[in-house]
């Protein structure tokens, strides 16, 4: 089976004063539909741009990238967009739920800049997906009157709304406490029996555990890549 | 996506970030608020003092009107002063003749302030001696079941009869009494009233009832006075054949200027060459007043365009603070999938609603000025001027404010859809 997403040679470089810095040095990796993957690096390693940049939110300097059979190294800012919109979802440490928005808006949030977006429609989707992650008794309140886990769950069902292929999920369990790490990482988990990729890119370890195939970097390059 | 869809969750976010930031911006509204209130209620008063002078040359007999009156002869003429024996019914007949662009001419002659006696009752009014033709001159006329005005046969015949203006009815008759075919005495002749005319109304200052002290005296003096036929003025007070003027209508306003020509010359070839006339129109009047009111409407505009320029930045700024508060709300729009397009739309659509909403307050900031400036006016000026809200220009005002909070809000809205969602995100 073709690759859901197969990149070749992918090198990010950014220019910072005089010093050129390489977050990206020249990476070939392939993720298959419904995997659950860990990215696992300290800081500066290159797995948060390498996340960027298959989220659709960069683009690389240099090298290839196949999404579902299209090349999209190179493309345009709209059609990002329109990547971002249909076929990813994001899963961020702090949740980043919009303060004044009701949980119900915030999740219904990423169809409202799809082609042909109906409010109505948009609610339903947005309700069907928050009952996935059993939040659906929530959806009249507003992000500050919930509990980290509960945001966390929110974000989720954002990021599912869209039925995206994949989702990226930067440190999704940074800022909560324990019984509700195991709750994301077990909720992330069972997104993989519906065909969807998840990534999770985190440094640490004991969360890269609860994943399937573990991808370490280190200054830009693949370190190691096992799948357990 | 439609247009609308994209829009409507913009204006309802622009609506929401009003309410939660409700004093900031208010603040930053006030200078679209004063800058409608300011243009709408200045346009309104302007137009209002325009409407209300354009009636007042009306009440003087409009533009249409040509006066011609008895004038001291210049100073080369003054030895001839013997020849000139003034204006009479014979320059009417002149220029009946030879003036082929006046409709009508009204002689007058007036006999002055007279008594007027009624059974106990008097009331002093001017007295003017005229021709049928005065109502058509003089813009009159007089309403169904107020009686008739003075005939040909009334001047031919020398009748004592007299038409009153609608001020001077109660005063020598009280209210609700009819005071057709009454017998009224000056200076012991028996005249009898045979109508009364029109009454005026200023929409400044409204005639409500013709003896009200409280209202109406700026019209009062154009529903004052008697007439009577003017060879009877002549005959029986004045005592010799000469008029104190004449009032002659045109039919086309455009060609005044020609019939005025047209009467000069046929005057003075009737009086020898003699100046002792001036003939005046209320054209020179109303080319003063329109420089007036352009002038007025330069100047109040630059200070509503001021406002309004001082109201843009106010929105730019408020914009900008908005912004820049919710950058990271921005990169989560865009990675959730928004474009560029839709958060330009976004931030533009929330300039506009700040600025509708500050446009549709400066409206009713502007009725309560329009109110006031209403009130000053009817103090101060005798044709007290009164403006009504139009809600043409009430609508203008608004689309003011809208294209200034769309232009104002260009630049912000450009920030926002440019910047980096990444970058954004990471914003604290």
């Amino acid at each position: 089976m073709p690759a859901l997403i197969a990149i070749r040679g992918l090198r990010k470089a950014y220019v910072m004063g005089d010093e050129t810095i390489h977050a990206l040095a020249g990476v070939d990796l392939d993720f298959q539909q419904g995997e659950f993957v860990a990215i696992l690096g300290p800081s500066g390693s290159g797995k948060s741009t390498l996340m960027h940049i298959l989220g659709f939110m960069d683009t690389p300097t240099e090298g290839s990238i196949v999404f579902d059979g299209q090349e999209v190294a190179k493309i345009e800012p709209d059609l990002r967009a329109w990547y971002r919109s249909n076929r990813v979802g994001f899963v961020f440490q702090s949740f980043n739920l919009l303060p004044r928005l009701t949980v119900l808006d915030n999740v219904a949030l990423p169809l409202l800049y799809r082609e042909n977006s109906d409010p109505v429609a948009n609610e339903a989707a947005a309700t069907i997906a928050l009952e996935r992650v059993g939040m659906s008794h929530r959806l009249d309140h507003r992000p500050s009157q919930l509990s980290g886990g509960e945001r966390q769950r929110v974000a989720i069902a954002r990021a599912i709304v869209g039925s995206p292929s994949i989702i990226f999920a930067d440190e999704p369990t940074g800022n909560l406490d324990v019984k509700n790490i195991d709750r994301i990482l077990d909720l992330l988990g069972s997104l993989i029996k519906e065909g969807i990729t998840v990534v999770l890119v985190t440094h640490d370890l004991s969360v890269a555990e609860k994943a399937h195939r573990v991808i370490s970097m280190r200054a830009g390059l693949v370190q190691e890549d096992r799948t357990r | 996506m439609k247009l609308f869809d994209r829009i409507r969750p913009a204006i309802v976010n622009g609506l929401r970030e009003l309410q939660a930031n409700k004093i900031r911006s208010l603040l930053s509204m006030s200078g679209i608020i004063l800058g409608v209130a300011s243009l709408v209620a200045m346009v309104t008063v302007v137009q209002g003092m325009v409407g209300n002078f354009r009636q007042f040359v009306d009440a003087m007999g409009g533009i249409e009107k040509i006066t011609v009156t008895r004038e001291q002869l210049p100073k080369e003429q003054e030895h001839l002063a013997e020849l000139s024996e003034g204006i009479t019914m014979r320059d009417v007949e002149r220029i009946r003749k030879t003036v082929s662009l006046v409709d009508n001419i009204s002689p007058e002659a007036r006999v002055g302030s007279e008594r007027l006696i009624v059974e106990g009752r008097e009331t002093t009014t001017y007295v003017t001696g005229v021709t049928a033709d005065y109502l058509p001159v003089a813009k009159r006329w007089i309403d169904p079941g107020f009686g008739r005005f003075i005939s040909d046969l009334d001047v031919l015949n020398m009748n004592d009869v007299i038409v009153l203006g609608s001020a001077v009815v109660p005063e020598l008759f009280g209210a609700n009494v009819d005071p057709v075919g009454k017998v009224i005495k000056i200076r012991g002749r028996r005249f009898t009233v045979i109508g009364i005319l029109n009454n005026i109304e200023g929409s400044g200052m409204q005639v409500r009832s013709a003896n009200s002290r409280s209202s109406g005296s700026s019209w009062r003096w154009r529903n004052s006075g008697a007439l009577i036929p003017v060879s009877t003025a002549q005959a029986k007070f004045i005592g010799n054949d000469r008029l104190s003027g004449l009032g002659l209508r045109i039919g086309d306003a455009e060609l005044l200027r020609d019939a005025v020509e047209q009467t000069e010359r046929t005057m003075l070839a009737g009086h020898k060459g003699l100046r002792d006339f001036a003939i005046t129109t209320n054209e020179q009047t109303l080319e003063d007043f329109r420089k007036t009111e352009v002038a007025f409407k330069l100047s109040l505009g630059g200070v509503a365009g001021i406002s309004l320029f001082v109201g843009g930045i106010g929105i730019m700024n408020v914009m900008l603070a908005s912004i820049n508060e919710r950058i990271r709300e921005i990169g989560v729009r865009k990675a959730v999938g928004a474009r560029g397009s839709d958060l330009f739309l976004q931030f533009l659509s929330e300039a506009a609603v700040i600025s509708v909403v500050g446009g549709l307050i400066g409206l009713v900031v502007s009725m309560g000025i329009v109110s006031l400036m209403n009130y000053i006016l009817m103090q101060a000026l005798p044709t007290g001027a009164v403006a009504t809200l139009d809600w043409l220009i009430m609508v203008q005002g608004l689309a003011f404010s809208v294209v200034v909070g769309l232009v104002a809000g260009v630049y912000p809205a450009l920030r926002a859809a440019s910047l980096d969602p990444i970058e954004a995100l990471r914003h604290e």
